[in-house]
């Protein structure tokens, strides 16, 4: 990319303007963290590790976190075991049903988290599922919240790459469908699943309506730890914020790591 | 004709439509067939259809005396190319020529050797380790053939290769692919609707339309005879002439078509002197207007009104050749025994 021409200084300020909007908010949480008195200055009068040293020393904080991260990981897990393998079937053999699935995948946007909540929990606190209040009605509700992002995630990565030309010229030349699917389509789509993979689980990590309804007094999940001891301190909430963010980050980092590991034919 | 590739009465419906009604084609061994025909015509389903991407719903496909309509098309042994390559973007060009073999599980000597050669014939050995996006379309597509026969098909089809690549390249590797074709004597089907790249790669060309083939025959035979309108019209400046113009233009006109045709390059434009020279040789002189005069590198295409008749005159472009302004006054001389007598459509 030799002929991208020099941006202006217009590029410059508008980028400027954007990152500060996006990053202050989280700076000043940073700092807020790290604050022991923080009242008529610009900057903290005194710094502490007070409130992380509190929140670390918590049972709680630890086990949410762990508790978050599976249950966001398993629900992930879950809905790429499932979705791959359908919207595969989908994009290749019938396309005709993709306007149907794409309405069908929306509609977790149509229907706002509170009306969800209520009426999972009426759904499944009897009869023959009674799973209210249980890890598993939060998992199949997970599964639902981020079905847009995979959906669209992965049928993007498949038409990006038109996986059905790939295919049919590895059948063509001698391929079974799963041998063709194993090492024609899945190392093409990869980065495209790995981008929905992250998304999908930021979006569940940050869950607190849908989690503090269904299973808000079983089980602590980070949001709804967070939710607890936001009255008790504003630093320590900050703190919560902070760990959380940088768990985030960290873990990002490493899935990309990972994809552009598997995927240096395709980058590169 | 002896043939190793025969399409037996292929019929295909999409919903109500039919694509394909009842096509049949037979193919000679080594031999290289165009399907050529505008959009939506059928020709790459009936491509498909040979491969086996797309299940027809009736008729038999025969290759090498065995019937392979239920053969799916990773056993029925034919190659194909595609507009978009379908090159496998994580392989490199080596890895991707090497494919085929691989999945038949031949040694990874015998493949090297293998993609060697073809990588040799297709002008490419520096290329080997690269990635398909590191390739230009032109290299890209020379891969997606050598990947197609390297696991030596029977049948090699060709959709559209050269649509996706711009003039220069297009007109390079139609070339190319013909010389590949000769030299391994592969069967071939190749589909486009350009009818100027069917006529100078193909030996035969089946021109479809509307899921029928309307007319198949050598370049030449379908260039200067176009048995149907459609025919005319699509093998392009044909001037297409209803009964009343014929009849305008002639005078009279011995036959009962309904639509007739004549080449541009047939009718002559006269000047003042070969105009009374042309006098008395039998041809029907007629007057007219230029309306336009248009330079196509050595030929020149005068657009001319006579007798209520628009007519598309070519003439090579020298210093012989008649400069006129629009609507100026000319004369045209019109050969009777070169008007084509078109048949009905769909007769």
């Amino acid at each position: 990319m030799e002929n991208v021409k020099k941006a202006g200084w217009t590029h410059r300020v508008v980028v400027t303007v954007l990152m500060v909007y996006l990053l202050l908010p989280l700076l000043a949480t940073f700092l807020y963290a790290f604050a022991k008195e923080w009242q008529a200055t610009i900057l903290p009068e005194r710094w502490t590790l007070e409130w992380f040293s509190q929140l670390f020393g918590d049972v709680r904080f630890l086990d949410a976190l762990w508790k978050s991260f599976y249950l966001c990981a398993i629900s992930v897990a879950l809905s790429l075991v499932v979705m791959l393998p359908a919207v595969f079937v989908i994009t290749v053999y019938f396309p005709k049903w993709e306007s149907f699935m794409k309405g069908i995948v929306v509609l977790p946007y149509a229907v706002p988290g509170v009306v969800a909540a209520v009426g999972l929990i009426r759904a499944y606190s009897q009869g023959p599922i009674n799973i209210a209040g249980t890890a598993y009605i939060l998992i199949g509700a997970y599964f639902i919240v981020i079905l847009p992002y995979m959906y669209q995630g992965i049928r993007n990565s498949l038409l990006t790459v038109s996986a059905v030309d790939l295919l049919h010229s590895a059948e063509l030349l001698g391929a079974t469908q799963t041998r063709a699917f194993i090492n024609v389509i899945l190392p093409n789509i990869w980065p495209g699943i790995i981008t929905s993979t992250l998304l999908s689980f930021s979006v569940l990590f940050g869950e607190f309506v849908l989690t503090n309804m269904l299973v808000g007094g079983h089980i602590q999940t980070i949001q709804v730890y967070l939710y607890q001891r936001l009255g008790e301190s504003g630093h320590l909430a900050s703190a919560i914020a902070i760990s959380y963010f940088l768990f985030i980050l960290a873990l990002s980092m490493i899935l990309m790591k990972l994809g552009q590991k598997m995927n240096r034919g395709i980058e590169g | 004709m002896s043939a190793y590739l025969e399409l037996q009465g292929i019929r295909k419906q999409f919903g109500d439509a039919n694509v394909l009604n009842h096509v049949n084609l037979k193919i000679a061994e080594g031999e290289m067939v165009t399907l050529l025909g505008p959009s939506g015509c059928g020709k790459s389903t009936l491509l498909r259809c040979v491969a086996g991407l797309t299940e027809i719903d009736e008729g038999q496909i025969i290759l090498a005396q065995k019937n392979i309509v239920h053969v799916p098309p990773r056993n029925r042994e034919i190659g194909m190319v595609f507009q978009s390559y379908g090159l496998f973007p994580n392989m490199t060009v080596s890895e991707n020529i090497e494919y085929g073999m691989k999945m038949r599980g031949a040694s990874k000597e015998e493949r090297r050797k293998r993609s060697d050669e073809l990588l040799a014939i297709v002008d490419l050995e520096d290329k080997r380790h690269h990635y398909p996006r590191q390739l230009s379309g032109g290299q890209q597509q020379r891969v997606a053939l050598a990947r197609s026969l390297a696991v030596q098909p029977k049948v090699l089809l060709l959709d559209e290769p050269l649509s996706a690549l711009d003039a220069k390249i297009r007109k390079s590797l139609r070339t190319e692919i013909r010389e590949i074709q000769k030299r391994f004597n592969m069967t071939t089907i190749f589909v486009t609707h350009d009818q100027e790249e069917a006529l100078i790669v193909s030996d035969r060309v089946c021109l479809m339309n509307k899921g029928n083939i309307v007319q198949e025959g050598t370049p030449e035979a379908i260039y200067t005879t176009p048995r149907t309108e459609f025919v005319a019209r699509f093998m392009g400046s044909y001037n297409v002439l209803t009964r009343p113009e014929v009849l305008s233009l002639f005078g009279q006109v011995d036959s009962g078509s309904e639509s007739f045709a004549i080449r541009p390059e047939s009718v002559v434009l006269l000047s003042e002197e070969t105009r009374s020279e042309a006098i008395g040789t039998g041809k029907h002189i007629v007057d007219g207007t230029v309306h336009s005069t248009t330079i196509l590198g050595n030929v020149l295409r005068y657009s001319v009104l006579a007798a209520g008749v628009r007519l598309t005159i070519d003439a090579l472009n020298d210093s012989r050749s008649l400069r006129v302004g629009q609507n100026s006054p000319v004369s045209i001389a019109l050969d009777a025994s070169r008007l084509l007598h078109l048949e009905k459509e769909g007769a």
